[in-house]
């Protein structure tokens, strides 16, 4: 009871300004800005417990979700840059202020601290359905005129990018060809799939492996670097030839308030030069379908790669207009 | 099969699962049962320590919480009129009357028969109906979806009070407070301040209402409710009182059982969508808001009905229907079990163990709902002059920590004083909420429909299930039209 | 001029106010909709229209003097003079607002236990001291404990503790 009291009176009192050289010198909160039991809660849950261990402080997790993921990120954004509260930054903190004009924080108003995973999508129809690979499935949307729908987060979400770029790729106008119906969340997404409510989507992998491995839903094509371990005969998109769409991936990454002291920067290295080897950390990876990229990538470079992407297909596109 | 069913009870029937799912029921009826502390905060809490426990006992602890913590809405929306959960608040709507009745005793035990007998046939279904009722859930699309909630929007109709007109115009502001936030397509509508892109949660929005106007009513008009606390004792529900009640309660749990295996539907609406349905049928429906022990179970029965079945479309689909189904799906990944068809051929040991293991959390659910109800009754002895402050402290800690976001609490605040100028003007605040909760499934698959049909609105009537719920719906406003115009007339026979 | 109408004609007064000050500024029109795809506007307008529709005919009603008797239960009864009444209305407001506005300067807890004794303050109550103490003091603090411990919540601490 007396630690616990001493504990709450530190977090109350004390919470600002400790020397660098301490840190960590109590719990840090780790923001994850979408809701529990999805891809991103999944892991950084995975990152606190791995680096945790390295650390010798508990790292807390609280869900921050709304308005796409952007809640969560300026709640950290906005935080006292103390080290004490992190981000786990995904794809949509590079892509919503690339597309969004109201978005509410920009892709670099962060110290980027390091890459965690790749998350592949995948481009996936119904498993009876009678396109067998990608081709056809472009040539039924051209034919179709616009009426063959698909289902994604929202027309400027992650996975709604991944169709609009093949689409663009395909040589086929990218909002009109095929129309999108919004859903939310990986659940509601293949659930309308599987419903036969739309005719095809292109999410997250960690939504789609168990129906794929059902035989509900069949792969068409993989957005990622590689090839994925669990389905080694599916082509990725730059092997098919679609440059566009091969650059869409989903990623998490590690991120702090901007300014963030060269001792806490100094510390995440060490740490997750630690966590890029941890057996519990890539084990758990691989459970959630996901590609470690733990000191892999030069997170700042990339964020900023990604956003210009973004940016220059939401203008190819004409959502935002420069 | 039943060797499979043998081997499977001997390996879940250890001490050491029963106390996992003791802990795990009781602690979710009491975190259910304190003011703004949610069950998907509960699960939440308990998913860091699942990853260090074996598959199925991880499960059954989270299944434990969520079972316990929707019964656990009841005890707080009963007796202090804050209901736990979104679920609860039509268990609020006639459980706080009987309350201050000092019927809070037969309220409480009414809440938790019908939750156990909700609970026990869903975990019935689960087990023999999981397979047609995946599919039936399946075949709901964005047409169906939208007139099936509209349909439980008509239970508006029935929560206005005497005023059929202000029921109306108050489910026009919950519909219209609904829309703040993310748009479907990625815009933001309303959104005054950043905190508003994400729109506002149902929590501050429910508890604000329901929970801060009575501690306004008690600081401006100084009116303490009666002191209930001699009366407590009269807790028994009799076998008179019993009888009329059984068939809201069986209609309440098929209710629940038939939308929570809807993915996306849930409690909340499964206890308004039942709650309408039991005031239409009852005789006594004119009593209901007023303190009526059917409309307790009739909403009780439809929250505990649907929870057992949430997990349908997660076991034999993979596709979560909620938050807590979504944590859930987590817990499964994380111990390496994929939910999902294959579930079945692959794991049939463990779905075997998860079916046992919640036939027992019911019988348990019974066992912790007698305790803590015993323990909570104590809380009628409270002064209210001390009892409604430290309400609103509870719910100033629980609403800030589910997202620790301050904007919450400014939320919770705010709607605390909407309500209470509600209540002055007589406006019914449970239309708001319901239509608040509504809402967004009804905007949303009405556009998802469009879209798909390019426009054209006949997409709403196109399938059995549609024609079946745009008939009822004509029905319940025929009904409701009627009611008034009989209403009217005896106005002008007997002018007051 | 009594209540009802005045009740009819603020409802009508605000959808209104809705549907053309704050929809066209705060609802955008995203350049990315199909046209045949109902906009996020569609949806809030159709229910302002049909809250205006609603509010028109309760003044109507109200008017006509056909709007139907408040239910005994649920009427408002002054207990004091209207004065007295507005005042512990608007006091009880202002504590609200002083609770948001104190807990960036003294954190939440301190502002969570003067929020608290006003309320108490407000309904009355005078003696029970003992029983006023641990709601206002010992309450909040396990409440700050709990939640810090179990959830790992981390209360806003305030400027003046930074």
């Amino acid at each position: 009871m007396l630690r616990l009291l001493a504990s709450t009176a530190a977090a109350a009192t004390l919470a600002a300004p400790l020397a660098a050289q301490e840190y960590p010198a109590g719990s840090i909160t780790l923001v994850i800005p979408y809701g529990p039991g999805g891809a991103s809660d999944l892991a950084g849950r995975a990152l606190a417990e791995s680096a945790g261990k390295y650390l010798d402080e508990p790292i807390a997790v609280v869900n921050r979700p709304g308005a796409g993921g952007m809640n969560g990120a300026r709640s950290v954004a906005e935080a006292e840059p103390d080290g004490y509260t992190l981000l786990l930054a995904r794809v949509g903190m590079a892509l919503t202020p690339a597309v969004n004009p109201q978005a509410s924080v920009g892709w670099d108003a962060y110290t980027f601290l390091g890459a965690l995973e790749a998350t592949p999508m995948i481009l996936a129809v119904q498993g009876d359905a009678s396109y067998d690979n990608v081709e056809e499935l472009m040539t039924a949307v051209a034919e179709n005129r616009g009426t063959m729908t698909y289902a994604a987060s929202g027309a400027t979400a992650i996975d709604g990018f991944t169709v609009q770029a093949l689409l663009s790729d395909n040589d086929l106008d990218p909002l009109t060809a095929a129309t999108l119906i919004p859903y939310k969340g990986g659940g509601a997404l293949a659930t309308a799939l599987l419903g036969g409510h739309v005719d095809f989507l292109a999410i997250a992998a960690g939504s789609l492996m168990p129906h794929i491995e059902s035989g509900d839903m069949k792969p068409l094509m993989v957005f990622a670097p590689d090839r994925m371990d669990e389905l080694p005969e599916v082509p990725t998109a730059s092997e098919l030839g679609y440059d566009t769409a091969g650059q869409i991936t989903g990623w998490s990454a590690l991120y702090g308030p901007e300014g963030l002291p060269d001792g806490v920067q100094s510390t995440w290295d060490e740490v997750l030069g630690e966590v890029a080897t941890d057996e519990t950390w890539l084990e758990q990876a691989e459970r959630r379908g996901s590609i470690s990229t733990v000191g892999e990538v030069d997170m700042t470079q990339y964020a900023q790669s990604q956003y210009e992407l973004f940016r220059d297909l939401a203008v190819e596109f004409g959502y935002i207009e420069e | 099969m039943l060797t499979e069913l043998l081997t499977a009870l001997e390996a879940v029937a250890t001490i050491q699962n029963f106390l996992i799912m003791a802990a795990g029921i009781w602690a979710g009826v009491v975190i259910g049962a304190i003011p703004g502390m949610t069950g998907t905060m509960a699960v939440t809490l308990a998913l860091p320590f699942t990853f260090y426990m074996a598959p199925v006992p991880s499960i059954l602890l989270l299944v434990a919480l969520y079972k316990g913590s929707t019964y656990g809405g009841s005890v707080s929306a009963i007796l202090i009129k804050t209901p736990g959960t979104a679920s609860a608040a039509c268990t609020a709507l006639d459980g706080y009357p009987l309350a201050r009745q000092g019927k809070a005793g037969k309220a409480l035990n009414m809440a938790l028969y019908s939750s156990v007998v909700g609970d026990f046939l869903s975990n019935i279904s689960l087990i023999f109906l999981a397979a047609p009722l995946a599919l039936l859930a399946l075949k709901v699309g964005p047409p169906e979806y939208f007139m099936l909630m509209l349909f439980a929007l008509t239970t508006v109709a029935g929560v206005s009070g005497t005023s059929l007109l202000m029921g109306l115009v108050s489910a026009c502001l919950g519909l219209l407070l609904a829309t703040a936030g993310e748009d479907m397509y990625g815009s933001f509508r309303f959104a005054f301040t950043p905190d508003m892109q994400a729109g506002l949660n149902v929590a501050p929005v429910l508890i604000g209402l329901f929970a801060l106007p009575e501690l306004f009513k008690l600081i401006v008009f100084r009116v303490p409710p009666p002191n209930r606390s001699a009366e407590i004792g009269d807790d028994h529900v009799s076998r008179r009182e019993l009888r009329p009640v059984i068939k809201s309660l069986l209609r309440g749990s098929f209710i629940g059982v038939v939308l929570g295996a809807i993915p996306g539907i849930g409690p909340s609406a499964a206890a308004f969508f039942s709650y309408g349905a039991a005031q239409r049928g009852s005789p006594r429906g004119a009593n209901f808001g007023k303190g009526e022990l059917e409309g307790v179970a009739a909403s009780e029965s439809a929250n505990n009905g649907a929870c057992g079945a949430t997990m349908i479309p997660l076991l034999a689909l993979g596709v979560p229907g909620d938050v807590i189904t979504g944590v859930m799906l987590g817990a499964f990944m994380i111990q390496g079990l994929t939910p999902g068809p294959l579930l079945f051929q692959t794991n049939i040991h463990e779905v075997y163990m998860l079916f046992i293991g919640m036939m027992l959390s019911s019988v348990l659910l019974f066992g912790a709902g007698k305790i803590t109800m015993r323990a909570f009754t104590t809380i009628s002895k409270i002064p209210a002059s001390l009892l409604s402050p430290v309400v609103l402290l509870l719910c100033l800690y629980g609403i800030y920590a589910i997202n620790s976001s301050m904007f919450d609490v400014v939320v919770l605040l705010a709607l605390g004083v909407v309500g209470f100028l509600m209540y002055l003007l007589a406006i019914p605040t449970a239309p708001f909420l319901i239509a608040f909760i509504l809402g967004p499934m009804i905007e949303e698959n009405l556009r998802r429909a469009l879209a798909t049909s390019r426009g054209d609105p006949l997409v709403l009537l196109s399938s059995p299930i549609t024609w079946i719920f745009a008939a009822l719906i004509l029905f319940v406003i025929g009904l409701t039209a009627r009611r008034e115009i009989k209403k009217a007339q005896d106005g002008k026979a007997q002018p007051q | 001029m009594n209540l009802a109408i005045l009740r009819g004609l603020g409802t009508v007064a605000f959808f209104a106010l809705v549907i053309w000050a704050m929809i066209p500024v705060y609802v955008p029109r995203p350049n990315f909709i199909p046209g045949f795809a109902p906009p996020p506007d569609f949806w809030p307008r159709l229910v302002c229209w049909a809250g205006m529709a609603l509010g028109l005919v309760s003044t109507i009603m109200a008017v006509l003097e056909q709007t139907p008797p408040v239910d005994p239960d649920e009427a408002v009864e002054a207990t004091a003079p209207v004065r007295t009444l507005l005042l512990r209305f608007a006091a009880m407001v202002a504590a609200l607002i002083g609770f948001t506005l104190l807990v960036d300067v003294l954190g939440f807890l301190l502002a969570a236990m003067l929020l608290t004794a006003a309320a108490i303050a407000l309904t009355g109550e005078r003696g029970r001291l003992a029983a006023v103490a641990i709601c206002v003091l010992a309450l909040p603090f396990g409440l700050d404990v709990f939640f810090g411990e179990a959830l790992g919540t981390q209360f806003p601490a305030g400027a003046l503790f930074r």
